[in-house]
């Protein structure tokens, strides 16, 4: 059984006393005092009630009162810092904890992976946070953990930090590092869907409307995206679901996804389905599957992150495919769903000045640059994506950008992975044709508040 | 457990206490004490804890708050939709994949049974799609039936055959058929060893003397060999229907639990470390170990009593 390790070292206490009570109870049906055994057993319960009762008052400070960071740190910065976070694929975190390093010429960055995935990152993570570890300055955070993380007081407040630094982030970036006014984390690098389509057999969509009509036309045309029932599945739902104007919470942080927007996006999804705009073969993919294929040549787009740039480069599908930002809503606008990472810093690292000396070079427009030219992500500063050895090494940073300044970030709330699962279980219901559109949206938004409403 | 099983034999004798009778009964105590508290260690200390847990909400919002909720967390599970639904769809897979795995384990246990050259390096092979982790045989499973691109879909439309254009894991009914047919595949081997060992307790006398008395073939089967092997079948039925009820991995990488295949086990898991609620997660796992508890009790119940009387029989 996979446990969670205890919140409190007081609750930790009571488990071993109650299993003694166990263990002597069971001793005792062979025994004949079992009175005393039974006085013993109660006596122990008594007692890991009372540290229960200990352990539910007891709350550690939250995001409330969280000590903030301070810019001014950066400048007297010394000793070493210690980065961590999940695998390394494009080496962009060793990479820059080396520069920092050889920059600074005062301060040691070193790089830990404590995860192959990201799932597995953030739980390493959470169990290091819980437990109080003072292990990691700095925490290489997926954008949705913010809130999560914030709330729990695991997090030094950026804020000061973040607004200093604010005329060279891209703003929707920065939202992604926000929750309840404070920001929890600056951004590092960002990440954006994009279309990628076939130049011989369709044209750069203006429009999902246009899009999916297009895709109808022949089988070869129809469109790739991540339909699978997992996080991947609620990205590309809310793409859409923003385009056309709809939100999950609105600005109050009340649940609005009952709404008009929802069903119309559900609809079309569905329909779309049906239409042959996309085969159901979707209802299966998540990002490998689905490039893999579209690189079989069968289909005319493609929803996917910017990294398979490179991967369909690598292939005879070199040049024959364009890239596009998402496509706005029929009547609406364009937008998308932030993904990338943050830089968060522990409220347990012991050189607070280090990591922010850190987070100043990583953010930094000169560093920011090589984040795309070196290690292919997109960067967070606007004034990289117009750099001619960016532009180079990413042709399609134009698009990018914009979709990059289009997107919102995902709902932000400490129980974000509840609310996702209210959306990619509702809407694979609805795809695979479980549910109706209406049943989808109505028990969306009652698991949504039920996920709100968590102790 | 130990001491009950220590005890049967001295049980009346007992009765009537003397000096030594007491003075063994602590020095057995004593000797088995550490194994109690061994297992007290390993299998109560983990249960008790996650009871506990059970018991609790631990907070998502604000770190170390937590509170004594008593049953909730068992009431808001037992009410809702998601616990029955995961429930039944484990049974279904249990059902289905321990029943194919005894039939075909039999079966290859018979092939495994008969004098033939290189039969020590087959049964030895046989045991292959066992030793390969469950994850990456579900990867490859995956890959297998992927649309378009995957060997199955490719073979059933070269050959003309239906099947080929269904999108095996989106489908209700398919995902559950491509999970049971993968675990059919890692484990029929598993329960195949075990009938074969006990084939092979089964003595040539017997079916020499059935022969005797011009039974054939299908009769000897029939009449011996099945009713001898219910010991050894019934052991692969517990082994496969305890390890069925707890499937996590092939619908977590094959599904994610879509289309009708989440089982009890995926959903303590989401509880837990997706949205780190201990406390509901917690009940989620002992109300899968409870169940996987009451099914042991049932089969060594009803299944057990015939290890038995084929014991006495045998005697």
């Amino acid at each position: 059984m996979d446990l969670i390790r205890p919140s409190s070292p007081l609750q930790e206490d009571t488990a071993p006393s109650q299993a003694v009570a166990r263990t002597t109870a069971l001793h005792g049906s062979s025994r004949r005092r079992p009175r005393a055994v039974i006085a013993v057993a109660a006596a122990a319960m008594a007692a890991g009630l009372l540290l229960s009762g200990c352990g539910g008052g007891a709350a550690t400070p939250g995001a409330e009162n969280a000590a903030a960071a301070d810019p001014a740190l950066a400048a007297g910065a010394s000793g070493s810092i210690n980065i961590c976070g999940g695998k390394d694929a494009s080496g962009i975190y060793k990479g820059t904890a080396e520069a920092f390093t050889t920059a600074s010429g005062k301060v040691t960055a070193k790089y830990t992976e404590i995860g192959a995935t990201t799932d597995e990152a953030r739980t390493q993570a959470v169990q290091r946070l819980e437990g109080k570890s003072t292990e990691c300055d700095i925490f290489l955070t997926d954008v949705i953990w913010t809130s999560e993380f914030a709330s729990q007081g695991w997090l030094l407040d950026q804020t000061k930090l973040v607004e200093a630094n604010m005329d060279r982030l891209i703003p929707s970036t920065v939202e992604t590092a926000k929750y309840e006014d404070k920001y929890w984390a600056s951004p590092f690098f960002t990440n954006a869907g994009l279309v990628y389509y076939q130049k011989d057999k369709v044209a750069k969509p203006e429009t999902w409307q246009q899009l999916y009509a297009e895709a109808a036309k022949a089988p070869g045309n129809s469109f790739v995206y991540q339909g699978k029932q997992y996080e991947g599945l609620t990205v590309n739902f809310l793409e859409m679901l923003y385009s056309a104007g709809g939100e999950v919470l609105d600005g109050q942080g009340e649940v609005a996804i009952d709404s008009p927007e929802t069903r119309e996006v559900l609809d079309f999804m569905s329909q779309g389905l049906e239409d042959g705009s996309a085969e159901r073969a979707v209802l299966t993919y998540n990002e490998d599957p689905a490039r893999l294929a579209y690189e079989s040549g069968n289909y005319g787009y493609q929803r996917n992150w910017p990294h398979v740039y490179r991967l369909l480069n690598a292939t005879p599908m070199a040049g024959t495919f364009g890239v596009a930002p998402l496509p706005a809503w029929e009547g609406g606008k364009a937008s998308g769903v932030l993904g990338g990472w943050n830089l968060a810093i522990s409220a347990h690292s012991t050189n607070q000045a280090g990591a922010v000396a850190f987070i100043d070079f990583a953010t930094a427009p000169d560093w920011q640059k090589h984040v795309a030219m070196d290690f292919s992500q997109a960067p967070v500063n606007e004034a990289a994506y117009s750099e001619a050895a960016v532009l180079a090494k990413m042709p399609f940073a134009t698009e990018l950008l914009a979709s990059v300044k289009g997107a919102k970030p995902r709902p932000i709330s400490p129980v974000y992975p509840q609310i996702s699962q209210a959306i990619y279980k509702n809407v694979y219901a609805v795809l695979s044709g479980a549910a109706s559109t209406e049943d989808a949206v109505k028990s969306m938004a009652e698991e949504i508040r039920t996920a709100k409403a968590s102790f | 457990m130990a001491i009950k099983s220590l005890s049967p034999g001295r049980g009346v004798n007992s009765r009537g206490v003397n000096g030594r009778d007491a003075a063994e009964r602590r020095a057995a105590i004593r000797m088995t004490a550490p194994s109690l508290v061994l297992m007290a260690l390993v299998a109560a200390v983990p249960i008790g804890y996650a009871l506990w847990l059970s018991l609790h909400q631990y907070s998502v919002r604000t770190a170390g708050l937590s509170r004594f909720v008593g049953l909730e967390n068992y009431i808001t599970a037992l009410s809702g939709p998601h616990w029955w639904a995961a429930f039944g769809q484990t049974f279904l897979f249990a059902g289905l994949s321990v029943s194919l795995e005894l039939v075909l384990g039999t079966a290859m246990a018979l092939l495994l049974n008969l004098a033939f050259k290189g039969r020590a390096l087959l049964r030895t092979v046989v045991l292959l799609p066992y030793a390969v982790v469950t994850v990456v045989s579900a990867i490859t499973w995956e890959t297998m039936f992927a649309p378009n691109l995957g060997l199955v879909t490719n073979v059933l439309t070269t050959l003309g055959l239906p099947g080929g254009d269904v999108v095996w894991l989106g489908e209700h009914g398919y995902a559950m058929a491509v999970i049971v047919l993968a675990d059919v595949w890692k484990t029929t081997p598993f329960a195949a060893l075990i009938i074969l060992a006990g084939l092979q307790v089964i003595s040539a006398e017997t079916y020499e003397a059935a022969e005797l008395d011009g039974a054939s073939k299908w009769q000897a089967f029939a009449h011996i060999t099945l009713p001898l092997l219910r010991p050894a079948i019934v052991l692969a039925a517990i082994f496969r229907t305890m390890d069925a009820l707890r499937v996590f991995d092939l619908p977590f990488v094959l599904t994610r639990g879509a289309n009708g295949t989440e089982s009890m086990s995926m959903l303590a898991y989401t509880q837990l470390r997706e949205n780190r609620l201990v406390g509901e997660g917690s009940a989620l796992s002992i109300l899968t170990f409870l169940t996987v508890m009451a099914v042991s009790v049932v089969y060594i119940r009803f299944a057990g009593g015939n290890i038995r009387e084929v014991a006495k029989e045998e005697q």
